[in-house]
Formats: structure tokens, C-alpha cells, sequence
């Protein structure tokens, strides 16, 4: 594992930073590309961070043009901002039908388009933009992009590649390609861009982790994909790697060993990849200056000693005794991956057992045994979803009765309707129900939830299907009493957790505005890992935990004050 | 002569609501009635008989554009999804053709509405 250097690096044309939110894709990208534009190549890069924080690293404002950066002459910078570019598209769909439909058809074909499926794939049209203009392909050295499509968006964009399957051959016309439908007319650009992104030549992807076990499986999951999409010219940059220790403080120590201990236990599959590593850094990358030292040096700002007054923040006690003096019955821990919400869940389950409350914990997450250890002896019930079974049972069930109603029918039509994405979402929010049906009885906490986005569709989906008189599928009568339930703040309450960083507060934002447009309340927050909370005696971290003072008061401004702050620990989901 | 023949068999069409796929299979609850009627359909189309179906969150300009359909649609809300025209008349509402009807309707026997194995 090297120092990552861009200036040793033979890059390719088109450099890619691909990642989860929060593990510095835009700082790595924006470092590479001054690096190289200070060594006097003409450098393009295209940023669709959703922090939109770019504009502050350069202290200029971007739009997506391109803007030239006066202190590095020959670097370009433009800024996509997806949402937007969605909120555009939706808008030239539905616009047309203003007044000509009636509101409530309005109002579904607009949630129909809310998702993050449109948001990726304004995205992605965005960037077809960029990779085939051939003006741009000949005017820069290097085009660096500080995402790329991953995960969701990479199970779309192998939709481009089938549609000629689809288009030309599906007699059938299924149409869970609707996302599609508009831009038909861009598929060549989009065949070009598939054809670009998968070219080892012309193209490198570096997947970015954070060097811990959680990030490291999900960086591991994004390099398979890839690789199932014949995009093999990947690497890997570990960011935020602690070089060194200081013996005399704990905190410090402890970081580096669970730092080294979930480098070493990565997978063979990571192993096989060119892999380099980024020093963690005290400061938020804010200003030319600490881009430019990013990847070379960290200066431990003076006033690093500063005393924060932290007698304000609560903890997760005070967040339990709220749950149990307000007798919720279901409580959901909501929040990306690796914000650690299992634990917390766990938590919050075993301080509500302790004061009496009959208590069922249900977590997606059954690696993590740790949540788990004497849940049997505090008397609290646990139980599993496991998202690929569920899954599974889904489809086969659907077959099943398939195959009941239509006889002999062909049922490669179905099979196929199966594959759309939407059916993963549907099958676990099956299970959801089943569990949350549960709180007559007990207290449930799970350790993920919905999206308000999902509630919203299933909403109109159900309803629509009450009205259909000749309908004869069963509703679940416990998915029915789902929406309600959770829309009951007196019954429910989601508490989002995030960590004191840029990204994930706010990605955690974004969760909470999702929430409530489908009138879920949420009260309470707790932001996880905090160092500010910890007595690290170690200078450098106690800079590294000054950082993190001004996300701690986003969190408190986003909660209305109803926070708990967790310190960092060496043991963590 | 065969080929002069005209075709005197009616026109079939079907507007959905806005569905996510044309089996419902994207809704929490599995409907037979979304999978019979794509299956029925699909039968057809082999046999050469197509009957066009709509869906408003793919074709919503299909909904503006036909007269009948749009002042049905103003007049008495989306909650009379699905509809069935025979050579643009409206001959159902709020319920998928049950296939004796469309064996009726487009005069073929009901038992080839059924693939075999």
C-alpha cells in the first residue's frame, strides 16, 4: 500500500472517484486535480458533490459551465448539481398536464419521479454530457469526476445497455423502465458513455474507503459490481489512514489498531487491487491551502487546545428516558451505512429493557453479533431481516401464485418484472410491516427504515388498489396499518444518526426533509464517533475533533435541539 | 380472396392508472387480476390480436389527447382506472374485462385465451 501521489501516477483521460457519501471522493478528486493542473497539465473537473461545499474549497462560485479557478490558471471546475437537474426533468415531464389531468394523477406522476432513481439518472445524463463532448475530450488533459455511478446507480445504468434487449425485443413492453422512457432519444450518447466508463484505456476508476470494516464491505460490494459490469481498470485509495500513534494516548492508539486490524482483514478481492493510502487530516478541506497539502502535508492548526463547551449535548440516555417516558412503541434507527445504527439500536433496546419495557429488537444487519451479546439474559426478543432471504421469498412467492392463477402460462413476463428495481424495496418493506405489527404487544426498535419516498408510493399503490372493485389481492392487513402508524408521533419515532462530518449530515438532512414529505415527524438525532466527546491527549486528534464542532451545531440547528452526541469508540458495528 | 379479407374484429384499447409495472407486481399486495390481464394480452398479441394498453405514468399524453378518456377522467376523478374501450367507446370502468368478455368482444374462443403448455 503506496502514499497516494497523483504526481507519480500515469493517469488515464477520464479519472473517476467512486464511493459512499462521507469517505472524501470530492477532496481526493479535488487534490488530484489541482496537483496535476500545478504541474501544468489542463485539468477539467466535475464535481456532483451534494454537499455542494466545492464553492467554498475554492471560495468562488461554480455553476455547471465551467469556471476557471484563478490560483491554479490551468484547472476548470463545474459543479452539477443532480437535484436540481432532476427537479428540471420532472418538471418538463409534468408541466404539459398541468390542468389537463386531474390533481391527484399529478401528484403521483410527481412522487413517481422523486426518487433518488431520477436524481441518479439526471446525473448520469449529465455526466453522457461531458465524457462524449468531444470539444472538452480534446481541450483537457484530464477530466476527473468526483463520482460515479455506484450502487443504485450502477444497477440503472445497465438498463442503457439492455435496452436494445428491451426496446427491440420485449414484445411485452414492460415498462419498469419508465424512468427511461423520456430520454430514449439520448441512447446513443449513453451507449457512448457506457462504452467510455467500461474502456480501461481511457478511463480509471478509483474506488475511495475509509479504512474500517463496514466502509471496506461496501467498497468491496461497489468493486464487484464493476467488475460484473466489465469496468475492470479499478484502484483503491484508503482514506484518512492514521500513519502513526501516539503511544501515551489511548484514543489514539485504539484508532490505529482498528484501523490496521480492518486493513489487514480485508478481503482477498480488495487485496488484488492496486491500492493506495490518504493520511487522515485535522482540518476540513476547506481553501486552496489544505487541498494542495492534502495529499502532502498536515499542519495541526493552533487552536487546537480550545475548549468547547459541550455541557449542552445530550446523551443517549437522555434521548432512552424521552422514548420511555413518551411510551413509543416503534422506533427506528434511520441513517447511511456505517453511522453505526445497529449499536445504537441495540442501545436503545437494552435501555428500555432495563427499565421493564418488553422490548424486540430486529436488525438488517446480522454480522454485527455484537448488538446482540446478552440481549437473551436483559430479556429482550431479536430478530433478523435478512434482505437477500426476503428477497428471495418474495419472488418465489409471487411465482408461486403466478403460476396458481395463470395456469400454464408463460411466465418468463413476470420473471422479468421481477428484476426491476423497485422489488428489492417492496420485499423488505413486507417484512417491515410484519415486525412493526408487532407493536401491540412490545416495544420495537429496528435499525433501519423505509424511505419517505418508498411510504409514498406504496401509499398511492394501495389505495389505487382498494378503489379497484374486482381486485382480489390480499393487502396485507399489517402493511395497511403501517403508513398510519408511522405517521402517529405519538407511536413512532425515527431517529436519524450521522456522524459530525460534512457528507453524512448532510445525507442525513436529506433523510429527514424525505421523512417528512411523507408526514413523518422525527425528533431526535444522534451524531456517532465523536472525538470532541473523548479525553485524547493526542494534539493532532484534538485538532482533528475542533472539525467537527461546526456539523455537532448543523445537528442541533436540524433538531430543534433534540441531540445526542456519542464519543468515539474503539469498537464500533 | 383471403388476403382481401377485411378485418371486421374490434378495436380493444386499456387505460391504466399511473402503475409502476403492468403486472402491479411493484405494489405491496401481488394482484391476479394485473398478471391475468398481462398474460391475456400477451396471448393475444401472439395470435396476432393486439389490443393496446396504456399506462398513465408512461403514456400520460395518451390521457390528454383521447376525448373520451380525458373528460371521463376530469369529470370522475382517477378513481375509474381501469378502462376498457371497444372502437373508442367506453364498454368498462374501474375493472379489468373478465375473459369471457374479451372472447365476446374480440370474437375469439375463450379457451385460446389460455396458453398451454
Amino acid at each position: 500500500m503506496n502514499l497516494y501521489n497523483p504526481a507519480k501516477e500515469n493517469f488515464t483521460k477520464y479519472i473517476f472517484f467512486t464511493g459512499k457519501g462521507g469517505v472524501g471522493k470530492t477532496s481526493i478528486a479535488c487534490a488530484t486535480a489541482t496537483n496535476l493542473a500545478d504541474s501544468g497539465k489542463n485539468v477539467l473537473l466535475v464535481s456532483t458533490d451534494p454537499a455542494s461545499n466545492l464553492q467554498d474549497v475554492f471560495d468562488m462560485s461554480l455553476n455547471n459551465k465551467g469556471t476557471k479557478i484563478k490560483e491554479v490558471p490551468t484547472l476548470t471546475v463545474i459543479n452539477l448539481d443532480p437535484e436540481q437537474a432532476a427537479a428540471e426533468y420532472k418538471e418538463s415531464v409534468i408541466a404539459p398536464y398541468r390542468g389537463k389531468l386531474p390533481e391527484s394523477v399529478i401528484a403521483n406522476m410527481e412522487e413517481q419521479l422523486s426518487g433518488s432513481c431520477t436524481v441518479e439518472i439526471a446525473a448520469f445524463n449529465e455526466f453522457s454530457d461531458v465524457i462524449t463532448n468531444e470539444e472538452k475530450r480534446k481541450g483537457f488533459d484530464y477530466i476527473i469526476f468526483d463520482t460515479a455511478p455506484t450502487g443504485h446507480t450502477l444497477r440503472m445504468l445497465q438498463l442503457p445497455s439492455a435496452w436494445n434487449t428491451f426496446i427491440d425485443e420485449n414484445t411485452t413492453g414492460a415498462s419498469c423502465l419508465g424512468q427511461l422512457s423520456g430520454l430514449e432519444d439520448r441512447k446513443e450518447i449513453y451507449k457512448e458513455a457506457v462504452r467510455t466508463l467500461a474502456d480501461g484505456t481511457q478511463t480509471t476508476h478509483f474506488l475511495v474507503s475509509r479504512p474500517d470494516e463496514t466502509p471496506l464491505k461496501e467498497v468491496e460490494r461497489s468493486s464487484k459490481e464493476l467488475f460484473d459490469l466489465d469496468i475492470k481498470a479499478q484502484h483503491l485509495i484508503i482514506n484518512g489512514v492514521l500513519e502513526e500513534y501516539d503511544a501515551n494516548d489511548t484514543i489514539s492508539s485504539q484508532l490505529y489498531n482498528r484501523q490496521q486490524s480492518a486493513l489487514k482483514n480485508r478481503s482477498q478481492a480488495l487485496l488484488n487491487l492496486r491500492t493506495f493510502f490518504v493520511p487522515l487530516r485535522s482540518y476540513n478541506m476547506t481553501g486552496i491551502d489544505n487541498i494542495r497539502n492534502m495529499l502532502n502535508t498536515d499542519s495541526v492548526s493552533s487552536d487546537a487546545s480550545n475548549k468547547v463547551d459541550t455541557s449542552d449535548y445530550k446523551d443517549l440516555e437522555n434521548l432512552i428516558e424521552d422514548m420511555y417516558q413518551s411510551k413509543k412503541r416503534v422506533i427506528f434507527t434511520m441513517g447511511k451505512g456505517g453511522v453505526g445504527k445497529t449499536t445504537i439500536a441495540a442501545q436503545i433496546a437494552r435501555g428500555l429493557a432495563s427499565r421493564g419495557v418488553k422490548v424486540h429488537l430486529s436488525t438488517t444487519d446480522p454480522a454485527n453479533h455484537l448488538a446482540y451479546v446478552n440481549t437473551q439474559i436483559e430479556g429482550i426478543t431479536v430478530s433478523h431481516i435478512d434482505e437477500k432471504a426476503v428477497l428471495e421469498t418474495y419472488k418465489k412467492n409471487v411465482l408461486d401464485k403466478a403460476k396458481k392463477t395463470m395456469g400454464d402460462a408463460d411466465l418468463s413476463y413476470i420473471e422479468e418484472d421481477l428484476r426491476s428495481p423497485c422489488t428489492q424495496e417492496i420485499a423488505v418493506f413486507n417484512a417491515f410491516a410484519e415486525i412493526v405489527a408487532k407493536a401491540d404487544n412490545e416495544v420495537i426498535v429496528i435499525d433501519t427504515a423505509p424511505t419517505g419516498h418508498t411510504l409514498l408510493l406504496l401509499d398511492s399503490t394501495q389505495s389505487y388498489h382498494k378503489e379497484v372493485e374486482r381486485t382480489q389481492g390480499d393487502i396485507n392487513p399489517a402493511v395497511q396499518s403501517l403508513l398510519p402508524r408511522l405517521r402517529n408521533p405519538k407511536e413512532t419515532e425515527v431517529v436519524i444518526v450521522t456522524l459530525p462530518e460534512t457528507t453524512p449530515v448532510f445525507e442525513a438532512h436529506r433523510l429527514q426533509e424525505d421523512l417528512a414529505r411523507a408526514g413523518i415527524q422525527n425528533k431526535w438525532w444522534v451524531v456517532n464517533s465523536s472525538l470532541l466527546l473523548t479525553d485524547t491527549k493526542s494534539p493532532f486528534l484534538k485538532a482533528k475533533a475542533q472539525s467537527e464542532v461546526q456539523w455537532i451545531e448543523k445537528v442541533k440547528e436540524l433538531s430543534n435541539n433534540n441531540f445526542a452526541v456519542i464519543a468515539w469508540k474503539e469498537v464500533v458495528e | 380472396m383471403e388476403g382481401l379479407k377485411l378485418d371486421t374484429r374490434k378495436e380493444m384499447k386499456i387505460y391504466d392508472p399511473a402503475l409502476c409495472c403492468p403486472t402491479g407486481l411493484c405494489g405491496v399486495n401481488i394482484d391476479p387480476e394485473l398478471m391475468r390481464i398481462a398474460v391475456v394480452l400477451e396471448t393475444l398479441k401472439k395470435k396476432g390480436v393486439v389490443v393496446e394498453r396504456f399506462n398513465l405514468r408512461d403514456n400520460p399524453q395518451v390521457y390528454v389527447d383521447n376525448k373520451t378518456i380525458n373528460d371521463c377522467l376530469m369529470n370522475e376523478s382517477a378513481d375509474v382506472f381501469p378502462i376498457t374501450t371497444l372502437d373508442g367507446e367506453i364498454v368498462l370502468k374501474k375493472a379489468y374485462p373478465t375473459n369471457a368478455q374479451i372472447s365476446e368482444w374480440l370474437d375469439v374462443p375463450e379457451s385460446e385465451l389460455i396458453i398451454k403448455k
